[in-house]
């Protein structure tokens, strides 16, 4: 029953860290596949004629940072916000005017797309006529990345306050079990055994809970994977794609194992030592 | 090179468990190798802290201990096994693990020295037959009667051909025959080369097999064995 409890805390310990784990492994995949696609929008005034927006268009064109652009239409704009947003579309068939300006996307050349070049090419667009506003991608890219690092690091806080937790569980519970055993220590002493004869069999016993604890929530983190998109996914809308779980990588789910037969080993370790010494 | 025969030697041993009074108080004595000792005295005389302190379950509050020549109070706790595996000792409550067959407690003292199982089998078997329990060996002790428990425990001791015995009343809840029956046991161990020191208030036994005796009143040594001082 006490090694039941000791295997729970530490499963649940590193489902939390895994948890948060994999939902930064895929804010950090989002925004690699960002990365991938540097892109500027220009986005031009209401009314704009066609002759000026194309003079925009070829401007920006002559920019050695450009690899491709692509007009977009205000019409073409709107049909976009629909499909990725249909619960919003009665909102949008209640507007007199499309709200949506035309625009220019701009795709940069990854390779010359140092930031004083694209600096140096924002500046200039902004302050060309006829372009009400210049958005960046890269911006996205670093929030997305600094969302994933913050995501990270709160399953770091959240975890290692609880892998604390589990080690000073497990620790007790070692106790516990070394003290149902304190005569049979005690007759290994007098028989001449070692502390570390003694240790041993109490340190395979609290790396086995710790490997078991580390297994059983990789099971679990393996099962809410699968489980979070059929029951949440499609209520999140337009965040769906932030708040995905990634499966780990074979050598994070190692070091989620490994974790646990280390705080296993160490929670022991501590246990049987403050009796030894006693 | 000077070659001491003294296998054990206490230099004024003092043990208090609570002060003002002495458990034991200025204790000196030399056993010699292949010796074979009583150690005798009525209730609460001091015998069983003596025995502890020899093996050094209890640290004494005064005075030093040698046994073959190393100052035992000087072993670091981690070292001590190296202290316990020289000696056989039969407790005066046995301390046997309960829950396990004879045979395991019999091989514990074989196992942390890392004997090979094979080796194991047969010298708990031997230690078993010597104590008449080959046939027990797969009952846990607790099955057992108290004379049985404590036959187990004495095989334990002997079971890795120790160069010391000790032993708490070993025959404390034996009937006369049996008595004399492990006292012969210990007798023909002793002839084998084993120093055994054996703690008793069974003088007729004594007087059976006596040879060297040590005589504890109120803590402290009488009796002609003893030493008054191995300085003097």
């Amino acid at each position: 029953m006490r090694n039941l409890f000791s295997v729970t805390i530490i499963c649940l310990s590193f489902l939390i860290l895994g948890i948060f784990w994999s939902l930064s492994n895929n804010l950090q995949q989002v925004a690699a596949r960002l990365g991938e696609n540097l892109v500027v929008t220009l986005f031009l005034n209401k009314d704009l004629p066609e002759k000026d927006a194309l003079e925009i268009r070829d401007k920006a064109g002559r920019s050695p940072v450009i690899e491709s652009l692509r007009m977009v239409t205000a019409d073409e704009a709107k049909e976009r916000f629909q499909a990725s947003f249909p619960e919003l579309r009665d909102v949008l068939a209640n507007l007199k005017a499309n709200p949506f300006p035309a625009s220019i996307e701009a795709v940069l050349r990854p390779d010359r797309a140092g930031p004083d070049a694209v600096a140096a090419f924002l500046q200039s667009m902004t302050a060309t006529a006829g372009v009400e506003d210049v958005q960046y991608n890269r911006d996205w890219i670093e929030r997305v990345r600094s969302l994933g690092r913050l995501t990270r690091a709160i399953g770091l806080f959240l975890g290692g306050i609880l892998v604390l937790a589990s080690f000073f569980i497990i620790s007790n519970v070692i106790k516990l079990n070394v003290l149902s055993r304190k005569n049979e220590i005690e007759i290994l002493r007098l028989v001449g055994g070692t502390n570390t004869f003694i240790r041993i069999p109490f340190l395979i016993e609290g790396t086995i809970l710790g490997i078991l604890g580390g297994l059983v929530s990789l099971v679990f983190l393996a099962v809410l994977i699968q489980a979070f998109p059929l029951y949440l996914g499609s209520s999140l809308g337009a965040l769906q794609e932030l708040l995905s779980f990634r499966a780990l990588s074979i050598s994070q789910g190692l070091a989620l194992v490994a974790g646990g037969a280390v705080i296993g080993w160490l929670g022991s370790l501590t246990s049987v030592s403050k009796f030894l010494k006693a | 090179m000077l070659v001491s025969d003294n296998l054990i030697e206490l230099f004024h041993i003092g043990h208090q468990y609570q002060r003002p009074h002495w458990a034991l108080s200025d204790v000196s004595l030399r056993v010699k190798k292949g010796d074979f000792v009583f150690l005798t005295g009525p209730s609460g005389s001091g015998k069983t802290t003596l025995l502890k302190i020899i093996f050094r379950e209890i640290i004494p509050s005064e005075g030093q201990i040698v046994i073959e020549g190393v100052n035992i109070l000087r072993i670091p706790d981690h070292g001590i096994y190296k202290l316990r595996r020289m000696m056989g000792i039969v407790f005066q409550d046995f301390r046997l693990l309960f829950h396990r067959p004879v045979f395991e407690n019999v091989a514990l003292p074989l196992q942390v020295l890392g004997v090979p199982p094979k080796e194991i089998r047969r010298r708990v078997f031997n230690a078993l037959r010597m104590v008449n329990l080959q046939h027990k060996l797969g009952d846990p002790p607790a099955h057992l009667s108290y004379g049985e428990q404590q036959r187990v425990a004495i095989a334990r001791a002997v079971v890795n051909a120790p160069k010391i015995l000790l032993a708490d009343e070993p025959t404390g809840n034996l009937d006369t025959e049996l008595a004399f029956e492990i006292i012969s046991l210990f007798r023909e161990i002793n002839k084998q080369g084993t120093t055994v020191l054996i703690g008793t208030h069974d003088k007729e036994l004594i007087r059976h097999f006596g040879s060297k005796i040590l005589f504890l009143q109120a803590g402290k040594l009488l009796g002609k064995d003893a030493l008054p001082s191995p300085e003097s």
